[in-house]
């Protein structure tokens, strides 16, 4: 515990906290040594500084502990538009107060006031394979806007493929959303990542608990992820596989006691075989958006069981040839060369399929497939910052 | 005394007219060159000395001056050696001088006397007509090379001796017989590869018609062994054949490139350069005799299989001459253009593992994804206007057959390009694909639902203001290859489709 106990409010930490944080930069190294193995990591995260020391410290414990010692609390600042908020400072996020495990101290690129807000609304966790298929990315962006529209606040690993999907999909619908980088704040992102960040910083948080220049290689991504665990009070898992790594979240959330949900992928496809198997261990299955917000605030079951997550077949208005294209799309029929019939005109369901797109019912996926979007998305889309509606069906009538 | 004989020598594309006097005066024996030229002229001398002595002729032993005049570019290569010899033999009295006045004399010197024909014959014989000379006389190989210029007489001879006759006014040695001018070069007429060998991939069978009719720059992508480089590989054959004038055209850049030249072909060049080429091999340099693959191309196609495999800087090259059909070169010494009106074709997988799109396969990671995208986006897929996927297929697909043979094609193709020929006559340019701004808002009028389309496009963020136009010139050959003056709101769907577009993916975490 910290040895002063006082919390400087502007400051947002306490010495002892903000020396705790040093402590983890100078053993990161170390650190990574043992994320294998997750439940040790967790052990050994939850030491108190001494400790911490005295079980990773090994041939260099003592010049590590003379450091330590000697170290004024002047010698740790933060980078430029990054605050600190250690547990001792009355917008800690209360989810993560009272465990010995928590992090000590976060530092927030964001600002820690808005955390406190976002961390007080419901929370929902995104998670799944960095490797995603277009229909994972598809769901996961769709899942993540529909939840964030609704006021709740989306949670997710700032990593590849389903996390970056629905952290895009909840900042999109101008969101409430927490990422956690496995790096410190400071560490150059990515090219690809950088819009993405931007966006995050006007209306979410980043978090991390590791100092801002402190790259966590294997272990700060591990480190988040129990984060994730404790903030959110549901995890959804879109897409899997039954790999360790991929399940870690969910394995960790579930044995928290908290809800865990799986989308369901197809049989065939190796990328779903995890999903698969949480839903069979008893996970709850979501279809969308309305399924997790069913599971949040629980309705009177007659209600529920009229209430489809996934929009009924056909979207109503639509032009039949277009309907008709955008169903044989969704059977997987999606490609020019699979939709026309041998001998018919080509130009009809070239002229379908672009109408789709243009409407936003349609986008193009890995090796240029059409792939459904989820109409929801497509309409509002349309309607808002995009195309005036009346010009749309102007342009889809009578083909 | 002094004597002088008319040759030429390649600099880039351009033909030069040399004239090369001699001086023989008393003093000490030499042989000096001078009139800036290169390594291959100045070891003529030792060439030229051999020959003469070797062909029965006395090899003036005193001093002897050479120069090539004008002296401000550099000659190059050993096309000189003929006129040099001769007008050694001319200024030391044994010939009379009289032969050379009105005579082009082209060809490399063996030391026993005979004459080897050198690269560029073409374009030499073509400069020998301009500079209004009556006579070329050079070696029998490349004779019917010479030929190919109308009003030019061509006078074969094998060695030096033969030379010295037809200069006094002798017969020339006979022209050889094709049969064994075919014989001795090992070189055949390619048969074009027909499209009817192609099953299924329809929709990228109609995207290759489209490219040739309305001359439109075009990607392949798709997973291994669905026939992109198939496909590529038949474009030259439903295009339509070289004009008398482009076909002469043509065979002088190939001439001066140093390929031998058999007959003008009607067939349009094919040039498919491996991925390794670098920028200079794609372009050209300065230098004679090397003209790049975007030049060989000219009027022709030039495919870039494994587009995604090229070096970064080779595919920056071929912005100017996509842009401009043509590209210049300057180098300290030299310069040189070369025209580079050719048809852009491109092959690439989707992904780094070639699996992206087919079902699960795939095992890029979304770094990887990135990488690939960006090596291929940017300067290059900025000035391709269709993207056309191709897909493994599955077997219901596989019976689907050829959708129709080159014939058929070619005719189509014909006919949509005679269109746009009368149409565009006052602009200029002859195809869709060459349409500016103007030649767009006067030929490319939509209806409202057209318009409403590619303003949709444009606000949903799938069109640029360059995508835009290449989108309407697009439709505009679709519409041609129809017959159909107007352009109609299928023909802008149809060419929405085959768009180079951005994934969702790539959407979602940009
Ligand atoms: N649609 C097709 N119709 C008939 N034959 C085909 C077709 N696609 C592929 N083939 C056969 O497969 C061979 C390989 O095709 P091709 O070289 O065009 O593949 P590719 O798409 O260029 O693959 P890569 O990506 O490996 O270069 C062809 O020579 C041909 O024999
Ligand atoms: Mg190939």
């Amino acid at each position: 515990m910290s040895s002063s106990g006082t919390v400087h409010e502007a400051l947002g930490a306490c010495a002892g906290c903000r020396r705790r944080s040093w402590l983890l930069s100078a053993l990161s190294v170390l650190l990574d040594f043992r994320a294998q193995d997750r439940a040790r990591l967790d052990e050994l995260l939850s030491l108190d500084d001494r400790d911490l020391l005295r079980s990773l410290g090994g041939r260099r414990q003592s010049e590590l502990s003379a450091r330590y010692e000697a170290l004024s609390t002047e010698q740790i600042a933060e980078a430029p538009g990054v605050e600190a908020v250690c547990r001792h400072h009355s917008l800690y996020p209360r989810a993560l107060r009272d465990d010995p495990a928590s992090p000590w101290m976060l530092h927030v690129a964001g600002g820690r006031r808005r955390l406190a807000l976002l961390a007080g609304a419901p929370v929902v966790a995104i998670t799944g394979s960095r490797r995603a298929s277009d229909y994972g990315v598809e769901m996961a962006h769709t899942l993540a806007r529909g939840l964030a529209a609704s006021g709740v606040t989306v949670i997710c690993e700032l990593a590849d493929g389903i996390a970056s999907a629905a952290l895009a999909g909840a900042l999109e619908a101008g969101g409430p959303a927490l990422a956690l980088p496995g790096n410190g704040l400071g560490v150059r992102w990515p090219t690809t990542k950088r819009p993405l960040y931007a966006s995050l910083l006007r209306s979410g948080c980043a978090l991390s608990e590791l100092p801002h220049d402190c790259r966590g290689r294997r272990w700060g991504a591990v480190a988040g992820e129990r984060i994730v665990a404790r903030l959110a009070g549901l995890v959804v898992v879109v897409e899997a596989e039954e790999k360790p790594e991929e399940m870690a979240l969910a394995r960790a959330a579930g044995a928290r006691g908290k809800t865990v949900a799986a989308m369901p992928g197809r049989l065939t496809s190796p990328l779903s075989s995890g999903t698969h198997a949480l839903l069979v261990d008893g996970a709850r299955l979501v279809r969308g958006a309305q399924d997790v917000l069913d599971l949040l605030y629980p309705l009177a079951p007659a209600r529920r069981s009229s209430r489809g997550a996934v929009a009924e077949p056909g979207i109503p208005g639509l032009e039949p040839m277009l309907a008709r294209i955008l169903a044989l799309v969704g059977t997987g029929r999606d490609t020019p060369d699979r939709l026309i019939e041998p001998g018919e005109d080509p130009a009809k369901a070239l002229l379908a399929l672009s109408e789709l797109e243009l409407m936003g019912l349609l986008g193009r996926g890995a090796g240029g497939r059409y792939v459904p979007r989820h109409p929801a998305w497509a309409l509002e889309g349309a309607a808002g910052t995009h195309a005036a509606p009346d010009t749309l069906t102007a342009a889809t009538q009578g083909i | 005394m002094l004597a002088r004989a008319h040759a030429f020598t390649i600099d880039g594309l351009r033909t030069r007219h040399v004239n090369v006097e001699v001086d023989v005066r008393p003093g000490l024996p030499a042989f000096a060159i001078v009139g800036l030229a290169d390594t291959a002229v100045r070891e003529a001398r030792e060439r030229i000395h051999a020959a003469i002595r070797n062909s029965g002729y006395e090899f003036p032993n005193r001093r002897i001056t050479a120069n090539l005049a004008p002296g401000g570019f550099p000659k190059a290569g050993p096309g000189l050696d003929l006129a040099l010899a001769c007008a050694v033999l001319a200024a030391s009295g044994q010939i009379p001088a009289v032969g050379l006045e009105d005579t082009a004399l082209f060809g490399e010197l063996g030391l026993d006397g005979s004459i080897t024909a050198s690269q560029g014959t073409l374009a030499v014989a073509g400069a020998t007509r301009r500079a209004a000379l009556d006579k070329l006389i050079l070696a029998g190989t490349r004779v019917h090379e010479a030929q190919l210029i109308p009003g030019l007489h061509v006078a074969v001879a094998e060695s030096l001796t033969s030379a010295v006759r037809v200069l006094s006014g002798g017969e020339p040695d006979p022209t050889p017989s094709r049969a064994s001018r075919l014989r001795a070069r090992g070189c055949e007429r390619p048969s074009l590869l027909d499209l009817s060998e192609v099953s299924g991939q329809h929709n990228a069978v109609r995207a290759l018609v489209i490219s040739a009719a309305g001359g439109h720059n075009c990607l392949f992508s798709g997973p291994p062994g669905t026939g992109k480089t198939m496909l590529a590989q038949r474009m030259p054959s439903i295009l339509p054949p070289l004009s008398r004038n482009e076909a002469l055209e043509v065979a002088q850049l190939h001439s001066a490139a140093g390929e031998p030249i058999e007959a003008l072909s009607s067939v349009r060049p094919f040039r498919a350069p491996h991925h390794s080429i670098t920028a200079a091999g794609l372009i050209g340099g300065a230098q004679r005799g090397w003209v790049g693959e975007a030049a060989l191309a000219h009027r022709g196609v030039l495919f870039l299989d494994e587009l995604s495999e090229f070096a970064r800087p080779t595919l920056e090259a071929l912005r100017q001459p996509l842009e401009d059909g043509r590209v210049s070169i300057v180098r300290a010494r030299h310069s040189a253009v070369y025209p580079t009106r050719f048809m852009l074709l491109a092959a690439t997988n989707p992904c780094p593992c070639g699996h992206a799109g087919d079902g699960d396969r795939c095992s890029c990671s979304e770094a990887e994804l990135a990488r690939h995208r960006r090596r291929l986006s940017g300067p290059l897929l900025d000035r391709l206007d269709l993207l056309v996927d191709l897909h493994r297929e599955t077997t219901s697909e596989g019976r689907l057959g050829s959708l129709e043979s080159s014939e058929q094609a070619r005719r189509r193709a014909l006919d949509a390009r005679e269109r746009q020929r009368s149409r565009l006559r006052a602009h200029g340019i002859g195809l869709n694909a060459e349409m500016d701004a103007g030649a767009l808002r006067e030929h490319v009028r939509l209806d409202g639902r057209g318009e409403a389309m590619v303003s949709a496009a444009r606000r949903r963020g799938l069109l640029s203001a360059r995508g835009e136009s290449r989108l309407l010139r697009v439709a505009r050959t679709i519409a041609d290859l129809d017959g159909v003056d107007r352009v109609r709101t299928r023909d802008i769907g149809a060419a929405l489709a085959l768009r180079p577009y951005a994934t969702d993916t790539e959407r979602s975490v940009a």
